[in-house]
């Protein structure tokens, strides 16, 4: 297993995938950075108590939509690296010579799933390290909670891995990234669906929301991540700074976080148990 | 010697389609058998059965004594697959060590083996470019060195000199040939029947899934015999007296050839000409080569049961 999952972030640091990544993040955070300051400038120059509120809510407002973004970023490279985890093997033939060894199927697919993992939580903590950051070194504004956000911003590419590599066993590499970018799609959609339904109280609309988050986790951790980045300490009952479609009315439960986790071990459990049962032509 | 494959009744299906179907055989340890068979046969799909890339519908197989999927006796097999790729961002050394890792094999022997196989295929001074920047032959070469890494004790060889050149496919010969002395067991999937017929001790021949013949090579190929005869005078009464004692013969002229079952039948033939007076000019017996046994079967398309 060590030695595929060597290969697989070898992988990655040989074909750039990283490096890419990394790069035009920094393009990323540096547009974002320029944009902050900007937006900030005009704001720290107002000292009013009236303006130290609409201060608060603009620059939170701009650190969800950087971890918007960010978390899109996150995810976009999650699915897209790890939509061929077998089936890029299997296309491009490597597979067969790897397979013919004395190595247990499970161990070559949990392998390349530890590859891709590692890989996407290094970017993932460099990139949400990064941002706050940035946040703080031009606004003073410190985030709460930025250990746990930290982990479950981590968590959120694992989630997208773990449904890539089981439809990679399952679809070839092109029709599987498509599939899964969907399924990110329809969470994405059903988060703002369900932030507008809190926002004016329609249960459907929370309810299409809640369903998208059981279909694809991802988003609802975006949204427990932007609550304990940004939630007021004191228990102010205003807190503006989770209104709009990259805020977090209503928090995820504690519960949501444990079902992800069984989503993520569910789906590399189904990957393991298909893959070891699957014919290679 | 233990008996380095065996299986008993192997099935592949494909959706509706026949893969392999009830195949049956037992390859003693120490030679080099051959598996031949037109494009489609099931050629390949028995070979990747047999290394665990397929799983059959029903039957059974042994390698090495152990059932299918045995993990210690994978270790002492080596695979050369048809369609052979490797990671093309790595170089051909960086593979031989991905592959010496998942052979699990003792550390210390690394360097030494790798180096033996570079020296035997002859990639010795290419191993430290990326494997895209090799051509096809160079690749094939790569893919033979990993599949003898582990000094393995069955080979699987699945058409291993398609992309040589007749350089190349000499060299792979002797290092096959190389293993039989060495008391290991080759399994050649070809369709260069010239060079199955130069080095392997026995052939298997599979059509549309099934095997149709098998034995040693020279055995099958002595099984008939090929005559060239001219004879004069020929006569209805001739014709019909060659026909009934089941000489089928196709004339050209005075000329003919007939396929005969033994050595006796030339005696045979010969008496049956003079008898109905005929002039028997010419009767000149040639030894059939692989390639004739295999187009006649394949054509009549002969099936042999378990």
């Amino acid at each position: 297993m060590l030695t595929i999952a060597i290969l697989t972030w070898r992988e990655g640091l040989r074909r750039k995938l990283l490096a890419a990544a990394v790069l035009l993040t920094i393009l990323f955070l540096g547009l974002y950075g320029l944009g902050l300051y900007y937006a900030s400038k005009e704001i720290l120059a107002d000292t009013s108590p009236m303006s130290q509120l609409q201060r608060e809510i603009v620059i939170s407002q701009l650190v969800s939509v950087g971890i918007y973004f960010g978390s899109f970023i996150v995810s976009l490279l999650a699915i897209f690296s790890s939509a061929g985890t077998v089936s890029s093997e299997i296309e491009g033939g490597t597979v067969y010579a790897m397979l013919a060894r004395p190595i247990k199927r499970v161990d070559f697919i949990l392998g390349k799933l530890l590859g891709h993992g590692c890989l996407l939580v290094l970017f993932a903590a460099f990139f949400l390290s990064a941002l706050s950051a940035i946040v703080y070194c031009i606004t003073g504004f410190m985030v709460n909670g930025i250990y746990p956000a930290l982990g479950l911003f981590c968590l959120q590419p694992l989630v997208l891995l773990s449904v890539a590599a089981l439809g990679s066993v399952i679809f070839p590499t092109l029709a599987n990234g498509i599939i899964v970018f969907m399924i990110y799609a329809i969470a994405v959609v059903g988060g703002i669906v369900e932030q507008f339904g809190w926002i004016i109280n329609s249960a459907a609309m929370i309810r299409i929301g809640i369903i998208s988050s059981l279909i694809m986790p991802a988003d609802a951790l975006y949204r427990k991540i932007v609550h304990i980045l940004l939630s007021f300490s004191g228990g102010s009952s205003l807190n503006f700074t989770q209104m709009g479609p990259f805020g977090s009315i209503s928090e995820p439960s504690t519960q949501m976080l444990v079902y992800t986790a069984f989503y993520i071990i569910a789906a590399v459990f189904l990957a393991a148990c298909l893959f070891r049962r699957k014919d290679i032509p | 010697m233990e008996e380095a494959i065996v299986t008993d009744g192997l099935t592949k299906y494909y959706k509706s389609k026949v893969g392999c179907e009830q195949i049956c055989l037992s390859i003693n340890g120490g030679q080099i058998y051959g598996f031949l068979g037109p494009n489609g046969a099931g050629k390949s799909t028995f070979v990747k059965m047999l290394v665990g890339l397929l799983f059959p519908a029903s039957g059974k197989a042994w390698l090495l004594g152990k059932p299918l999927g045995n993990l210690a006796a994978k270790k002492r097999i080596g695979f050369l697959p048809e369609n052979f790729h490797y990671q093309d961002w790595l170089t051909g050394l960086e593979v031989l060590n991905l592959h010496f890792s998942l052979g699990r094999l003792d550390p210390s022997a690394r360097h030494s083996r790798i180096a033996h196989v570079l020296e035997i295929t002859g990639l010795t001074g290419r191993e430290k470019q990326r494997v895209r920047t090799y051509s096809k032959g160079m690749q094939q070469r790569l893919g033979l060195a990993s599949a003898l890494l582990t000094d393995p004790d069955l080979l699987f060889l699945d058409e291993p000199t398609s992309a040589l050149d007749p350089l190349g496919r000499k060299e792979v010969r002797e290092i096959i040939l190389e293993q039989k002395r060495k008391g290991k067991t080759v399994f050649l999937n070809s369709h260069l029947l010239s060079e199955v017929e130069m080095i392997c001790d026995r052939v298997a021949i599979i059509n549309k899934g099934r095997i149709i013949e098998e034995g040693p090579i020279d055995y099958l190929t002595g099984k008939t015999v090929e005559v060239e005869v001219e004879i004069g005078g020929r006569t209805p009464n001739l014709d019909a007296a060659l026909e009934e004692a089941c000489f089928s013969i196709a004339w050209a002229g005075e000329k003919g050839k007939a396929l005969l079952s033994d050595k006796e039948d030339r005696a045979r033939l010969a008496e049956i000409v003079i008898k109905n007076g005929g002039r028997l000019y010419e009767l000149v017996g040639r030894q059939n080569s692989l390639e004739d046994l295999f187009v006649n079967l394949i054509r009549e398309e002969g099936e042999k049961d378990c």
